[in-house]
Formats: C-alpha cells, sequence, structure tokens
C-alpha cells in the first residue's frame, strides 16, 4: 500500500501518464530507443531503492541490482535519473513472490514520473511455458541458459527512465545498440550480459534529459544538424592589421530533438578558412581555438582584403552533422607607401 | 443479502474485531498444519458454476535461498471455512472458483497431476494424470469438462489445448493445436485461459516474453480466431465480439485495448494500471481500472462509452486483477469487482477486502455480496 504522504505526489504524477502510459510508438529500426509515456523525472534526480519487506532479493541478486544501478549512473552520458540504494528509500525494488508482473516477462516496473518508480524480479525457479528461469548470480559458474540479473535489471532501469524497447532491425545486428529490448538473451548469446547502456539507449537519455556539459559527446544513434556561425571583429582593418573571427557551434533548434535542440557544442574541432576576395580557391586558416558555451575563436593578421568561414566536420565519433558557416568578408586597407609588396608585384 | 442487512448498519465495527481474531488464528493455523484434503464422495464432477459462493485461493511461490522450491496454495470460503494451505509442486497453477471449487495442477517432474477442491466440503477430488506437463487448466461452463493447456516434458513445445471429459477419463480431445511460431513474438512464456460472461467463448493467450496472441474458440460453433498483433499484450477478459488486452508494456500504467475479435479494430479504453472485466446486472461487459496511482477505478463499456470514474478505496485497497496476475481469486458475483491490499486477496482470505459494484461504484464488505 502506498503511505499517505506520498499519494499526494504520486496522483498528480499519474495525471500526467494518463495521456501516453507506457505505450510504444511507431519508430524506425535503429534509431534512439522509443519513450514511453508518462513524464520524465527532473535532470540528474536521485532515485533511492529499497529492498521491498517480504520480497527481498538474495545476496546475489541484491549485488547484481546494485550494480545495473551504478551502469546506469556511469553510462547515461546524461542528466538521467540516477539510482542509488537506501535502505529507507522510497521505491522498493521486489523479488519473487507478490511479482505483480503479469503472465511474462522476467521483470517488471512501475513508474509515477517524477514521484518514484516499483521494480519486481521474477524468482529463482520461476516456471514459464518454455522452462524454468535460471539467474547467472546464482551460480558460482553460470551455466548456458542462464539470464544475467545485472542486463535484465539495466534494462528495467531504462524503462523507468523513459525508454521504450529498442526497434533493431530485422535480423538483430543491432542488438548491441541498446540494452532496453523486448527479447531478453541468455548466456552465451551476444548482448547477454551488457552492463552499459547501449547507444542507443543513451541516445534518448540524452534527448530526454539533455547532455552533462556542452562538451559531452552526443550518442552516435543520434543523427542531429548543426549551425555553425561566424563573425568577425572588426571587419574593416589596416593593412597587416589583426582582426578575431568567432564562431558560434549549435545544435540546431528543433522540436524533434527536445532537449538538445539549440544546445551550445563545445570542445570540438572547428577549423577556419580563407579566401582572397575575388578569388575561389579555400585555404586553411588554422584550429579556433574552442572558448565557452560553443564558441571557438581564432585571431589572423591581414594584409589583403578575405573571405573567411568556419568548418565543423562530421565526427565520426559522435551523432553530430558538421556545418560550415556563412562567408564573413573582411577588408583591409589599402597598403601605405611604401608598400612591402608593392616591389614584389 | 436480505439476512445481513442489520450487520451492515450495526456490524462493521464486530466483524473487522472478529475478523481479526479469526484472521490472526486462522492464518497461524494455516501456515502451520499442511492441509490433506480427504476424497470428495461420489462423481468426480464439479457441478454447475454459479458465481458467489465465496470460495477464494491465493498461491505463493515458495522459495529458499532465493529459489523456488514449492508454492503454497491457500483456499477458503469467506465467513465459513479457515483458510487451509496445500504445498505444491514448484510448477503449479490453481484456477477458479468455478462454483465454489478450485481446480488446481501440480508437476513433479514426471507426471502433471489435475484435481479439484472444493474448500467447503472440506475435500479433493482426482481428475487425472499425463505424462505431458500441464501448464494450465480451467473449468468448463457445464462443468463437465477440463480444458488443459499442455506442454512436451523434455522439449517443452507446445502440445495444444485438450479437453478432458469429467465422466469419462478416456474422452481426452485436443481441441486447439499448438500455436505457430511467429517471430514477432518470440517463444512463448506463458498460455493463460479466460472465458467470455456467457462462456460461450474461450481465450488462450499465448505470450512472447512483451508481446501475446489470442486465439478465441467458440465453443458452439467450433471456430477459432484470432488476434496477433505484437503491439498487444496481456488479455484482461473478453466479451463476444472483443478481447480487452494491455499494450505490450512491461511495466504500468499500460494502455488498455477493447480489439474486436473480428477484425482486430482497436478501441482505447485508458491508461490503466490493474484491470478487470466483468458483467453488469444486465449482463454487459464493463472493463474496470485503477486509472490513477491511488487506486481512483474508471468503468467502461467495452466500446468505450459510459465510462465513469470512481475515487480509490479510502483505506488504500486496490483492484485486484485476474489470478494470472495478482495470483488470487475469488468467486465475485456478476457485477462486482474486488479490492484487496497491494491488488491481492491477503493471506487470510477475504476478509478486509471489499466490493465495488460495476459501474457505479457502491462499496460494501466481502460479506455482503458474497452469498
Amino acid at each position: 500500500m502506498i503511505p499517505f504522504h506520498r499519494r499526494a505526489r504520486l496522483a498528480a504524477a499519474f495525471l500526467a501518464v494518463l495521456t501516453g502510459a507506457v505505450v510504444v510508438p511507431v519508430t524506425a529500426a535503429h534509431g534512439p530507443d522509443p519513450v514511453l509515456g508518462g513524464g520524465l523525472f527532473a535532470q540528474n534526480q536521485s532515485l533511492e531503492f529499497r529492498w521491498r519487506a517480504g520480497s527481498e532479493p538474495p545476496t546475489a541478486i541484491r549485488t547484481a541490482i546494485r550494480a545495473a544501478a551504478d551502469d546506469i549512473g556511469d553510462t547515461r552520458a546524461s542528466k538521467a535519473a540516477t539510482f542509488l540504494y537506501d535502505s529507507a528509500g522510497a521505491n522498493p525494488i521486489g523479488y519473487g513472490p507478490g511479482a505483480t508482473c503479469g503472465v511474462n516477462g522476467l521483470a517488471c516496473f512501475t513508474r509515477s514520473a517524477p514521484s518514484g518508480f516499483t521494480m519486481w524480479l521474477r524468482e529463482q525457479g520461476h516456471v514459464f511455458d518454455w522452462g524454468t528461469l535460471r539467474w547467472c548470480q546464482m551460480y558460482t559458474t553460470a551455466p548456458n541458459g542462464c539470464y544475467d540479473a545485472e542486463t535484465i535489471t539495466l534494462d528495467e532501469f531504462g524503462h523507468v527512465e523513459i525508454l521504450g524497447h529498442h526497434v533493431n532491425y530485422s535480423d538483430d545486428r543491432d542488438y548491441e545498440d541498446a540494452v532496453v529490448q523486448t527479447f531478453s538473451r541468455t548466456k552465451p548469446n551476444d548482448g547477454w550480459n551488457m552492463h552499459v547502456l547501449g547507444r542507443c539507449d543513451v541516445a534518448t537519455l540524452q534527448r530526454e534529459y539533455d547532455v552533462v556539459s556542452w562538451s559531452t559527446p552526443y550518442s552516435t544513434c543520434l543523427d542531429l544538424d548543426t549551425a555553425l556561425t561566424l563573425s568577425a571583429n572588426p571587419t574593416a582593418i589596416a593593412y597587416g592589421g589583426t582582426m578575431t573571427l568567432t564562431a558560434s557551434l549549435k545544435v540546431v533548434d528543433r522540436d524533434a530533438y527536445d532537449r538538445l535542440g539549440g544546445n551550445p557544442v563545445s570542445n570540438r574541432v572547428v577549423r577556419l578558412q580563407r579566401r582572397t576576395l575575388a578569388t575561389t580557391t579555400w585555404v586553411d586558416a588554422g584550429t579556433m581555438a574552442a572558448g565557452a558555451s560553443g564558441s571557438y575563436a581564432l585571431t589572423v593578421s591581414l594584409t589583403r582584403s578575405s573571405e573567411f568561414r568556419a568548418i565543423f566536420s562530421t565526427p565520426s565519433a559522435e551523432g553530430l552533422n558538421g556545418d560550415t558557416s556563412p562567408t564573413v568578408a573582411v577588408s583591409v586597407s589599402a597598403c601605405p607607401a611604401p608598400c612591402p609588396m608593392s616591389a614584389a608585384r | 443479502m436480505v439476512e445481513s442487512r442489520w450487520f451492515r448498519r450495526a456490524g462493521p465495527g464486530i466483524v473487522a474485531i472478529g475478523a481479526l481474531a479469526l484472521v490472526a488464528s486462522a492464518t497461524l493455523a494455516a501456515r502451520d498444519r499442511p492441509w490433506v484434503p480427504p476424497p470428495c464422495p461420489g462423481e468426480v464432477t464439479t457441478g454447475s458454476r454459479q458465481p458467489g459462493s465465496g470460495a477464494w485461493f491465493r498461491i505463493d511461490p515458495q522459495l529458499e535461498a532465493g529459489e523456488r522450491r514449492a508454492q503454497r496454495l491457500l483456499v477458503g470460503v469467506t465467513g465459513r471455512v479457515r483458510p487451509r494451505a496445500m504445498t505444491l509442486d514448484p510448477e503449479s497453477f490453481a484456477a477458479g472458483p468455478f462454483g465454489g471449487r478450485i481446480l488446481v495442477g501440480t508437476d513433479d517432474g514426471v507426471a502433471s497431476s489435475l484435481f479439484v477442491l472444493d474448500p467447503a466440503a472440506g475435500c479433493r477430488a482426482g481428475i487425472g494424470t499425463t505424462s505431458d506437463v500441464i501448464r494450465r487448466a480451467t473449468l468448463s461452463p457445464t462443468g463437465d469438462a477440463v480444458l488443459e493447456f499442455r506442454v512436451h516434458r523434455r522439449t517443452r513445445a507446445d502440445l495444444g489445448v485438450w479437453r478432458r471429459s469429467l465422466r469419462d477419463p478416456q474422452d481426452v480431445l485436443r481441441v486447439l493445436p499448438p500455436i505457430g511460431p511467429d517471430g514477432r513474438f518470440g517463444p512463448t512464456w506463458s498460455t493463460e485461459f479466460a472465458w467470455s460472461g456467457d462462456g460461450r467463448a474461450l481465450a488462450v493467450q499465448s505470450c512472447g516474453e512483451t508481446a501475446c496472441r489470442t486465439r478465441v474458440l467458440d465453443l458452439v460453433d467450433g471456430s477459432v480466431r484470432e488476434v496477433a498483433d505484437p503491439d498487444l499484450g496481456e488479455l484482461v477478459g473478453l466479451d463476444r465480439e472483443r478481447v480487452v488486452v494491455r499494450a505490450a508494456c512491461r511495466g504500468l500504467p499500460c494502455s488498455l485495448y477493447a480489439v474486436a475479435i473480428a477484425d482486430g479494430r482497436r478501441t482505447l479504453l485508458g491508461e490503466a494500471g490493474a484491470a478487470v472485466v466483468t458483467a453488469d446486472s444486465a449482463g454487459r461487459a464493463w472493463a474496470v481500472f485503477e486509472r490513477d496511482p491511488l487506486g481512483g477505478l474508471r468503468s467502461i463499456r467495452l466500446d468505450g462509452s459510459a465510462a465513469t470514474d470512481l475515487p480509490g478505496d479510502p483505506s488504500g485497497l486496490r483492484l485486484i486483477a485476474p489470478a494470472s496476475r495478482s495470483g488470487s481469486a475469488t468467486d465475485v458475483v456478476t457485477g462486482w469487482v474486488v479490492l484487496g491490499p497491494d491488488g491481492r486477496l491477503p493471506p487470510e482470505g477475504p476478509y478486509g477486502p471489499r466490493f465495488r459494484r460495476v459501474p457505479d461504484g457502491p462499496a460494501l464488505p466481502f460479506e455482503e455480496v458474497s452469498r
């Protein structure tokens, strides 16, 4: 039963889920995990869990559950909620008798974001039509055919966050891109013991909860367009004078990007290119120094009027698409006599 | 009902005190002394399925060092028979109650046995034994046959649904073939039965790890229709035209749909916690489900009409889902749903749980409507 002091909060939370609940929307294969309905927890919210009285997991399973909580904290790459064992925690995790999981599945959960959650794991020896459930953690040497309790709990924590089951390619070649999966795998099949979130799990957590900082790499399961702008200061200088070009790199602000839209993108490689006015060939002017909040700057000295552009090349290790800034023209006044270059002409 | 009206006005306190005392002693007794029921006299038959007997059961895994070693079955009759406890094999189940009787299956690793418990009479009637594994069984509406879902003992392959006559033990016939493989659902994790309110249609649901397929067998014309949509999950109940199922969720709340058996058309009934399908006094089917975390209920016709919201139970009791989810069941009078602590019948039986009438929601203690 729910204590009285939690009911008001739960009521408010449940109202939020009435429009969505735990429904898997149609999603293209291999994209970020779909999301469940029911709202989000606060960014970086700490969700303390306890063992459900009368349904405490055995020691080996407790260890696996705690490890899964650490796994999600270590690999979320976002401001998603974290999970922490606390004997006085508000969120019960139960094992075996009393599990109200329905007829199928290894584990189940309820979520009432932002108030809390519950979770159940089936007991070792639970019998399904296909046979008897074995948790790998219950053995000194885990037998083939067992399920890894840490992996399954990580999947459940992912659900609690907001993640729906990843939609795989038809041949499942991307199975290990997500730990939150419709079909769980047993030892020794690929992915049976994933102890980190997959990149498509992380993608959705980033989209829903935002990245940890502007420097955090974006999951390669994302496909985010960026916008690079460039400005010059000043835009007119004397012959041989210096000026600073400043670029600003952001994620394009689109509704589909949720919290990521408009994010500054810091500490990436942004290169500056230059061409003399009335020419067509761009030449490299150098790498711009990364500053705060997605800004990049480079100071140059000019003797001819020029155009500049900044380039952010599509990185191979994160889910950002490169961009090239519009050109910026800088005018340079005529060379004062004696002009050092005039003799060469 | 008539004889209990005085009780309704004057007796709640007495009931509470008396029930507590009875519960305490009965629970202790049930836990301490395994029940070994004697054979029921006469023919092995279960009679009619007239509801409202007050019979109930609850089944729980028994763990040692975190591993299931057995299941404990508690049975009783509210207000008349104290809880009695039996120990079953780890692979076992209970179904019903059917007209005051509970159908039990248990598998000892060599053979599966089926028997009927009559908690009011305090006896047991054996039905049969097979070398296959009987995973689930249910009683026919006429009370003269049992329908069994079996798997192969070694391979665990689906062997289909079998009808076993209670009058002639040799009369055993397969009425549904094994369900075919379908990668969208994966291996079958569980198979459950549910009856339409009029007893004409039997739903046989085969669930993969998340999504489920439902075959509806019409016992009158023998037709079988299938609802196989990987977006759909656990069966809640049915009437002649629709099955009520959850979306293929692993958690709650979860969308609840009425799906037309004929063409698969869905009607969203709501976002639901626990849910049941019941009938009103006119025999019309209603879905009743928890619509908020406080246990507030909504009743709604299966065509999506006549939604009515009812407040949560002030003492925190929750809607008791079908036995496949709650591991407990009682013989409910048509038109009522049952509320219990944590959405289950407590181990001492339905002392304390309350009934709510569908669709308008008046609440009564169990004793008021169970006979």
